[in-house]
């Protein structure tokens, strides 16, 4: 399940799927701005369908953070 | 409805077009009150389907004022073919969205007289300024009220408010001819308040259209962008049998088709209908079908429930040829480019027919249902003109005259005499706020008589008419059958005393084949002459299409000189005896 989250993340934010780990950050990936950010939570909302409430939206710092949060929504993530 | 791709599918291939690719191209700005990240990338991959290269400008988040404030800011400096200025209610109405009852019912009416005047003003700095074509939006109307079931007995009232601004705006802005209102307060009764707008959108990036209605929003302005570089399509060609009504009626008979008040016949009839209204705005309809003519006109003349009569129909194909030919035979008879044409057929074999040879048509799919039809018809956007000018309500009526001229000609032995019998008058006429639209508009859309094909917006024509080196007028053609309307314009440029120089020449298609243009080249040669000119100079610029004009500098006595063609004042001009040139 990390690989269809990667995908999603790399679909998004337009980067090499090997370049994509629970430490990319908006540091490390020069298009994830926030707006595209955004994007990408919206993208994994439709995906999985689950619904982040603003303060996760909020807490998203990095990959991991996502993960965190999707596993909280009962999504299970192989790693 | 057309089910939109997600707004990040958008994005990406919005990064990979390269926008230079095409011929056709457009630079397109976006100003906003709030955020419209991704609407620039929609618009940039629609076009791209269209063959249009769209370079964008988006402004800073909420920086719409400055942007148009500051003469050099980057708008300005863009210079921007089309500005797309998108406001939504919340920044407008501020704290008075939440509290509109915290002021007095004056108040409110105030308030809105106020916010129209700054934006009337922002729009007059913005035209001052720029040459570009600005679309605004009008405002949402929310469900929410403070009031709640109480706000309809509440005398102007938050919703009355912002229908009055939306009203106003609208009348402000009604005659000046290069600011447009976009209705937004229509697009989300389109799609629908819950939908469009979440609040967790709003909250967390001030985003008032939700991504998933990104694309849609640029659906709805690409015919804004259609009508600028004059793509819009001049015709509907139809097919008859599952099209304009159920069955076939070479097999059914004229009793066994359906079409009626009663299901599924109501659905050829409420096709028929658009058909109607978009014939009745200029849009031009045709026959392209592959039956036994008498059976088909058979139900078009005698069925009670055709809505479309024969003559609602410029040109009638019923015959057992390829549609491909029918197509360029229809064509060659009304003078219209194929590039001009859309074809609506229920079989997709003749659909894929016209696909393959001529690409140049449009060919929209279409569903096995036929109470689907209107919907497919409503959402092509090839049909959108900024304004409909008198011309374009008449048009029917003129091709039908046309009609009826093409039966004279082949009764008369020789083309002269022919014209002889048609009563030629062309009458010089000046620039002014109904003439200007439709010069612009022939400018923009005429390919076939026209010497040079510049094409010019509104605004240019304004500024062409002010200048007092500058001759220019539209013509208006009648003949024994009826008035053509406006249908040809010419721009002369008075380059010096001596010489001017034929910057514009066109005929309207409809109109092309009968001297017209002798009597054009005859005013403007006495016009010259009263001026003391001693010669004018011309250009033929050829493209695909201008074939028709190619003869027509050498066949008026212009000699060739390098790139140009010129006429020597003193050689005599003859126009033909037929024609009556009057001047307004």
């Amino acid at each position: 399940m990390s690989e269809k989250l990667f995908k999603i993340i790399s679909k998004v934010m337009n980067v090499d799927f090997k370049d994509v780990n629970d430490e990319s950050n908006p540091s490390t990936i020069s298009n994830w701005t926030s707006f595209n950010g955004y994007v990408l939570l919206y993208e994994l909302e439709t995906n999985f369908n689950v619904k982040f409430s603003i303060d996760e939206a909020m807490d998203v710092k990095n990959v991991a953070d996502i993960k965190r949060h999707l596993k909280n929504h009962g999504v299970i993530l192989n790693d | 409805m057309e089910k939109e791709e997600p707004l990040s599918k958008y994005i990406l291939d919005s990064e990979k077009l390269d926008i230079h690719n095409f011929n056709k191209k457009i630079k397109v700005a976006f100003l906003s009150s709030f955020t419209i990240n991704g609407l620039s990338e929609s618009l940039k991959v629609k076009c791209s389907k269209k063959q249009i290269s769209c370079n964008p400008y988006v402004a800073g988040y909420n920086q719409y004022n400055q942007e148009i404030l500051d003469k050099k800011s980057g708008l300005y400096f863009f210079s921007p073919d089309i500005t797309f200025l998108i406001l939504d209610t919340r920044s407008i109405f501020g704290d008075l969205f939440h509290f509109p009852y915290s002021i007095t019912k004056s108040e409110r009416e105030n308030f809105v007289n106020e916010k129209i005047n700054e934006i009337i003003n922002l729009i007059t700095k913005f035209n001052k300024t720029s040459n570009s074509k600005l679309v605004i939006t009008n405002l949402a109307l929310p469900n929410y009220s403070p009031y709640g079931i109480a706000e309809t007995k509440t005398s102007y009232s938050f919703h009355d408010a912002i229908i009055d601004f939306n009203k106003k705006l609208k009348e402000n802005l009604l005659n000046i001819n290069s600011v447009y209102v976009f209705d937004f307060f229509k697009f989300i009764i389109k799609h629908g308040e819950n939908n469009v707008f979440n609040f967790q959108n709003y909250l967390f990036g001030d985003i008032k259209i939700s991504l998933d209605y990104i694309p849609y929003l640029a659906n709805e302005l690409m015919p804004y962008i259609i009508s600028f570089l004059g793509l819009t399509k001049k015709c509907i060609v139809v097919d008859l049998d599952n099209t304009l009504w159920g069955g076939v009626v070479g097999e059914d008979g004229f009793d066994g088709i359906r079409l009626g008040p009663q299901p599924p016949g109501n659905a050829f009839i409420e096709f028929q209908k658009y058909l109607k209204a978009l014939s009745q705005r200029g849009i031009i309809l045709v026959i392209n079908s592959k039956n036994n003519f008498d059976d088909a006109i058979q139900v078009i003349r005698e069925h009670p429930f055709m809505i479309l009569k024969e003559n609602d129909f410029s040109c009638i194909k019923i015959n057992w040829n390829d549609k491909a030919s029918n197509m360029l035979e229809i064509s060659k008879e009304l003078n219209i480019g194929l590039e001009s044409f859309v074809f609506f057929d229920d079989d997709p074999v003749n659909r894929e027919l016209i696909k393959k040879t001529m690409p140049e048509i449009t060919t929209p799919d279409l569903p096995h249902d036929p109470s689907l039809y209107s919907e497919v018809i409503q959402s092509l956007h090839d049909f959108s003109t900024f304004q409909i000018t008198s011309e374009d309500t008449s048009r029917g009526q003129m091709y039908l005259e046309e009609k009826q001229r093409t039966v004279s000609k082949n009764f008369s032995s020789n083309i002269s005499e022919f014209l002889k019998t048609l009563n030629l008058e062309i009458e010089i006429k000046e620039t002014n706020s109904f003439t200007i639209p439709r010069i612009s508009q022939l400018t923009l859309k005429t390919n076939q008589f026209n010497l040079t094909t510049q094409r010019y917006q509104e605004d240019q024509i304004q500024k062409f008419s002010e200048d007092t080196d500058v001759l220019i007028n539209c013509v208006q053609i009648k003949d024994k059958f009826g008035d053509n309307g406006i249908t040809g314009v010419f721009i002369v440029k008075k380059t010096n005393s001596d010489e001017w120089f034929l910057d514009t020449f066109l005929l309207s298609c409809r109109v092309m084949g009968r001297e017209a243009e002798k009597a054009m080249l005859y005013f403007i040669i006495n016009q010259a002459k009263k001026n003391n000119v001693k010669r004018i100079k011309a250009k033929f610029i050829p493209t695909l299409k201008n074939k028709p004009i190619a003869d027509f500098l050498p066949n008026s006595n212009f000699y060739q000189e390098n790139d140009f063609w010129i006429y020597n004042l003193e050689t005599p001009f003859n126009m033909p005896e037929f024609l009556t040139l009057r001047e307004e």
